[in-house]
């Protein structure tokens, strides 16, 4: 029989690509205009250019912070699409790995969250939109992470996933970090430009 | 560098397969490499994949993906032994700490993490050849009969990414121009600089967004059936490449089901190979290497174009 192991890369893999294409779905079955279309693309677009934009800081990825805001404004369903095709075009040009679906993922989840966010809470603070970025830093480190922990790391238990994000623990503090100064300096500037433009395709002259 | 790690046409025969065909090698490559712990077939499906690198004329490439490879294997060398108390032969007590316990760091632990890092190498060598061997659109193209949308968003993002890059440029340097230098000033004034040129770029890419959006609609965007232009055809290389990869895929399954290729780490080292193990490893890896073998052969020998 094939050992447990392989069992258990397999599965996280399957159910990473399975929330995708459940994602994927949902965005298709919305009625998407050329306009709403048009716009998630540039979004996407500019969130991978975040990636190279700051790489010369170390692991500030104004991406996720670009993303947030889009699934802020134009709601969770094309706040997913926008992390995650940030994801998967930056890589076609900074080189894919196994760790693409997993970013896709990560990402797309940021975007739709902050989109649920607006949703639960529409009134929400800016130090709790600040908060909520820096929270991100981490989780984002926590889901690729989990990739890292379930295809070479065993035993699969607590202690080894906790020892995998430990080893990361700075690199995700400064991701953390730098999404919150990022939202603290230029988040309501963001909003109201990406605002504004969401508002023209809503908008209809009879 | 990111040129190097962009897909570049070079008229090879890899690249002209279709990329079904070209996505079944890879994806068989990689449950390969997920399925077998055995380090002898982890080496040989890393020596394969380099074959096939090095048909694409890629090892430029490879060796960026080997060298960010091989920074993450650091982690893997160190967490398997400090986590893992299944090894029998100790070779170190550590200190107590407080969530891992007492420390035993033991050969086969130590093992176990050079054989997966041995795999993430492969993994990475993998992801490599997709990059240099299939198109984005061609790959995107699968994607777009079963989810349009999302491969329009897809496609037209990737077609901007270059685009902006350069339009970044072209901000940078008229900020330079005025006065703005990139590589002074502390974080603080770093980060400002930088994000003005996320601003402006942010702006005019929208203005953009709504002229590409009329013009989609111009051309009948949404008004009906989608027609399609361009047909991967099916072609008999297309056929015997991907039969090599299924059988390679069945075989290598089949094998690591009845016990092959799997090798025991805990609590004693299993032995790595047996006879078996040789006659399936290797008659995997030539299944492996036809792609590659073709490939000589078309640029080589005018019969099999």
């Amino acid at each position: 029989m094939l050992r447990k192991g392989a069992w258990a890369e397999m599965f996280s893999t399957v159910m990473v690509i399975v929330v995708l294409g459940f994602m994927f779905f949902s965005f298709e079955l919305h009625r998407t205009s050329s306009k709403e279309i048009a716009l998630v693309a540039v979004m996407s677009a500019v969130a991978a250019i975040g990636r190279v934009a700051f790489a010369a800081l170390p692991n500030v990825q104004a991406t996720t912070f670009i993303v947030m805001v889009s699934g802020y404004v134009m709601g969770p369903s094309a706040g997913f699409m926008v992390g995650a095709a940030a994801a998967l075009v930056s890589n076609f040009f900074m080189g894919q790995g196994p760790w693409t679906p997993w970013q896709m993922l990560a990402w797309g989840l940021s975007g739709a969250s902050a989109g649920l966010i607006k949703k639960l809470f529409p009134s929400i603070s800016r130090a709790g939109m600040i908060i909520f970025c820096f929270l991100w830093g981490y989780f984002f480190g926590w889901i690729m992470n989990l990739w890292y922990w379930s295809a070479f790391i065993r035993p699969l238990n607590i202690n080894s996933f906790i020892a995998a994000c430990i080893s990361s623990i700075w690199l995700d503090s400064f991701h953390a970090a730098g999404n919150a100064v990022l939202y603290f300096c230029f988040g309501q500037g963001f909003i109201k430009i990406l605002g504004r433009f969401y508002r023209r395709l809503k908008v209809t002259v009879r | 560098m990111l040129e190097e790690l962009f897909y570049q046409e070079k008229e090879l025969f890899l690249q002209k397969l279709h990329p079904a065909a070209a996505m079944l090698h890879i994806c068989t490559l990689l449950v390969l490499s997920l399925i077998f712990t055995n380090p002898l077939y982890l080496v040989g499906i890393f020596l394969c994949t380099g074959l096939s690198v090095y048909a694409l004329e890629g090892l430029q490439t490879w060796k960026l993906f080997i060298k960010g490879g091989l920074l993450m294997t650091v982690p893997i060398m160190i967490i398997n032994p400090l986590v893992s108390r299944a090894g029998a032969t100790i070779l170190w007590h550590g200190p107590r700490l407080p969530v891992f316990g007492k420390i035993t760091v033991s050969l086969e632990a130590v093992f176990y993490g050079a054989v997966m890092s041995m795999r993430l190498l492969d993994v990475i060598s993998i992801f490599c050849l997709y990059n240099i061997m299939v198109h984005p659109d061609k790959a995107l193209n699968i994607l777009e009969r079963f989810a349009f949308k999302s491969a329009l968003v897809l496609s037209l993002a990737t077609r901007m990414f270059p685009a902006m890059i350069r339009h970044l440029e072209n901000i940078k340097q008229v900020q330079v121009v005025r006065g703005v230098d990139f590589s002074t000033g502390s974080f603080r004034q770093k980060l400002d600089k930088y994000t003005n040129l996320i601003y402006i770029l942010l702006l005019s890419s929208l203005e953009d967004s709504m002229e590409m959006a009329e013009a989609m609609q111009a051309r009948a965007f949404g008004s009906g059936r989608r027609m399609c232009y361009v047909r991967d055809v099916f072609k008999p290389e297309d056929f015997i490449c991907a039969a090599s990869s299924m059988t390679a895929l069945f075989v290598g399954a089949l094998g690591a089901v009845k016990g092959y290729g799997v090798m025991n780490f805990y609590p004693y080292l299993g032995s790595v190979y047996s006879m078996g193990d040789i006659y399936l490893l290797a008659f995997m890896l030539a299944m492996l290497s036809v792609p590659t073998l073709l490939s000589w052969g078309w640029h080589r020998c005018r019969y099999f174009r």
